[in-house]
């Protein structure tokens, strides 16, 4: 069953202290619509502290907003039943920004696949298991044995961000929430990574929210793209629009700031123009208004 | 088998921590053994018996510590003292730490208003002067066992321990690696004992050194003072005796010098162990605190 991922009005707010309003909204009234098909890529960028790993965080459910609402196949993430949960946990999953933070240090790396196995039911023989594991590993371009068994510091960055797309592999959800996956990553071990998330989209269907603070990586993956800034989606369309006739004066601030964005001569062997148009017809995000009140 | 391997590989990386639990292991052999040493000491009669041997003989090799006013062994009496001692502390150790590491997860986990109410109450707790309150509590408790003292320290001593692991609840629920495990389904609790506490290991067990070391030398002070619930014979009821009969001008010197040598070894090694493991486990500090 496919399903959509929407954002309605969400804000988010956090108490601090110092300020003159007692609170600071990192997320201001962001509505959205991911499409599980077509599957697509869409990008949100904006400088640290725009409100983008919040905004990652209400769709996966970890933190509640404050007003607005995320709904999964029309339904509010926080008030499903207990099946429709269970669906929803499956079909969105994320892969987070520090693949160093990602694994607790006690356990051996296979623990968080054998995990994805056993809690979402994906079989329950051991030697399947293994199996299923080893077939992902593979997908994502690793050898099983030289990771399995291994403590998260005994391997390098890029390695360990491979395995959490191995565990994406796994559950092949609908939607990847993906919070800066490459930040911390060199640019060869980046353009990999990125290839094999581009790979999942065509192969698998999966969905990609990708968040960055970087244009190369959205001209690399093409799509939609969504501009945020201090918690406000200021831009949204195809990348290729956005990137030549920027309409937001913050949008054309991002693009003069980086040296040289000259998307025709950087990582040119994946991005095609066909590859844009067929996702340009895709996902326009709807933005109703806010419907609970602020509180 | 992977949090022994992880222990040996700490103590090996820390002389401190490994003094420290060589001294600690040898007062809690003796302590488990102190029933046989006790009776190996006094042979056919008990040496702990009222007017067992002559009062106050200087040590000698039937007595190698001497006896007291009331003719026991000083030997023998130190040696079950020191068993009593160590109990109070494992007991009020023990209480506090779970209490502790209980409010601290509730506290920390679960954050927003509980955090707010059970961190007050903590916090009032941490501010009360409680040794007067100890001497008041003391004042009704005449005749208690072993076991209720170890239940009234540990009332006074469980927020020391609350508040250093509620600090790293902290900092532990905001890794992504819980964020990981809560998208994988895991529930509150699983969490808890999968993710946070095999990494908080360490400062639950520093939380149980200063608890368990609060105790003793709470219980040590208030005995030291006069007043000290009756009914235990730990350390301190031993120094408080040779305080309160002249102990020293009769030459017992033993009965004073001995426990507080004791206590202040078990001070040490305590102490070494919490240092050792913080430096351990914070290695900003490895260096500038030691070496
Ligand atoms: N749990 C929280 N409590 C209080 N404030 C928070 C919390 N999480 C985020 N914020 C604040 O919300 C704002 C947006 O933070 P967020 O992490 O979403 O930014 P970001 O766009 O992901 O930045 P970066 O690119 O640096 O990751 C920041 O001002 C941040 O300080
Ligand atoms: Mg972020």
């Amino acid at each position: 069953m496919k399903s959509e991922l929407e954002l309605r009005g969400v804000e988010q707010r956090f108490h601090a202290r110092g300020v003159a309003a007692g609170h600071i909204t990192a997320v201001d009234d962001v509505s959205f619509t991911l499409a599980a098909e077509p599957p697509q890529v869409v990008s949100l960028v904006g400088q640290s502290g725009s409100g983008k790993s919040t905004i990652a965080r209400n769709v996966l459910g970890l933190q509640k907003p404050t007003a607005g609402s995320v709904l999964y196949g029309g339904k509010d993430i926080f008030k499903l039943s207990r099946s429709e949960y269970d669906e929803y946990r499956r079909d969105v999953q994320p892969v987070f920004q520090d693949p160093y933070a990602i694994f607790n240090p006690f356990y051996r790396v296979d623990r968080v696949l054998w995990k994805a196995v056993k809690k979402f039911g994906l079989t329950t023989s051991r030697s399947k298991g293994l199996q299923l594991i080893e077939e992902s590993l593979r997908a994502v371009r690793l050898e099983p044995e030289n990771v399995l068994g291994r403590y998260p510091h005994q391997l390098s960055g890029g390695q360990r961000q491979r395995i959490m797309l191995a565990r994406v592999h796994m559950l092949r959800p609908s939607f990847i929430i993906a919070d800066e996956p490459v930040s911390m990553l060199d640019a060869q071990v980046r353009k990999h990574f990125l290839d094999i998330l581009l790979d999942f989209q065509r192969e698998h269907g999966m969905t990609t929210l990708f968040i960055t603070h970087d244009l190369s990586t959205v001209y690399y993956l093409g799509g939609e793209v969504m501009v945020i800034t201090k918690g406000k989606i200021v831009e949204r369309g195809p990348v290729s629009t956005v990137m030549h006739e920027p309409s937001h004066p913050y949008t054309k601030l991002l693009l003069d700031s980086i040296p040289q964005p000259d998307p025709d001569n950087r990582w040119t062997n994946r991005i095609t123009v066909d590859e844009l148009e067929d996702q340009e017809a895709d996902a326009k995000a709807a933005a109703p208004a806010p419907e609970t009140p602020i509180i | 088998m992977r949090i022994l391997t992880a222990v040996l590989r700490t103590i090996r990386n820390s002389p401190k921590l490994a003094i420290g639990l060589a001294i600690l292991l040898v007062m809690v052999l003796v302590a488990i053994f102190s029933p046989l040493i006790v009776k190996g000491i006094g042979g056919s009669t008990d040496p702990l018996e009222l007017a067992a041997y002559e009062r106050w003989l200087v040590p000698g090799p039937d007595h190698l510590l001497g006896t007291d006013q009331f003719g026991r062994d000083v030997l023998a009496m130190v040696v079950s003292a020191l068993s009593v001692s160590l109990q109070i502390g494992a007991i009020a150790g023990l209480i506090s730490t779970v209490v502790g590491v209980i409010v601290a997860f509730v506290a920390g986990y679960k954050g927003g208003w509980i955090d707010g109410v059970l961190s007050t109450f903590t916090g009032i707790l941490l501010v009360i002067p409680t040794f007067p309150l100890l001497i008041a509590l003391s004042a009704y408790a005449k005749n208690v066992s072993l076991f209720q003292v170890g239940v009234m320290i540990s009332i006074f001593s469980w927020p020391f321990a609350a508040k250093t692991i509620r600090a790293q609840v902290l900092s532990l629920r905001s890794r992504p690696y819980v964020d990981l495990a809560r998208v994988s389904k895991a529930r509150d609790l699983e969490i808890i004992a999968t993710e946070l506490l095999p990494n908080l290991l360490p400062f639950i067990g520093v939380g149980f050194a200063s608890s368990a070391l609060g105790a003793i030398f709470g219980l040590v002070g208030l005995e030291v003072i006069g007043l000290g619930p009756g009914g235990v014979i730990d350390l301190g009821q031993i120094i408080f005796n040779a305080i309160n009969t002249g102990a020293l001008t009769l030459g017992a010197w033993p009965m004073f010098v001995v426990p507080i040598v004791l206590l202040t070894l078990l001070f040490a090694a305590l102490n070494m162990v919490n240092i050792g493991l913080e430096e351990v486990y914070n290695p900003r500090l490895r260096g500038v605190a030691g070496e």
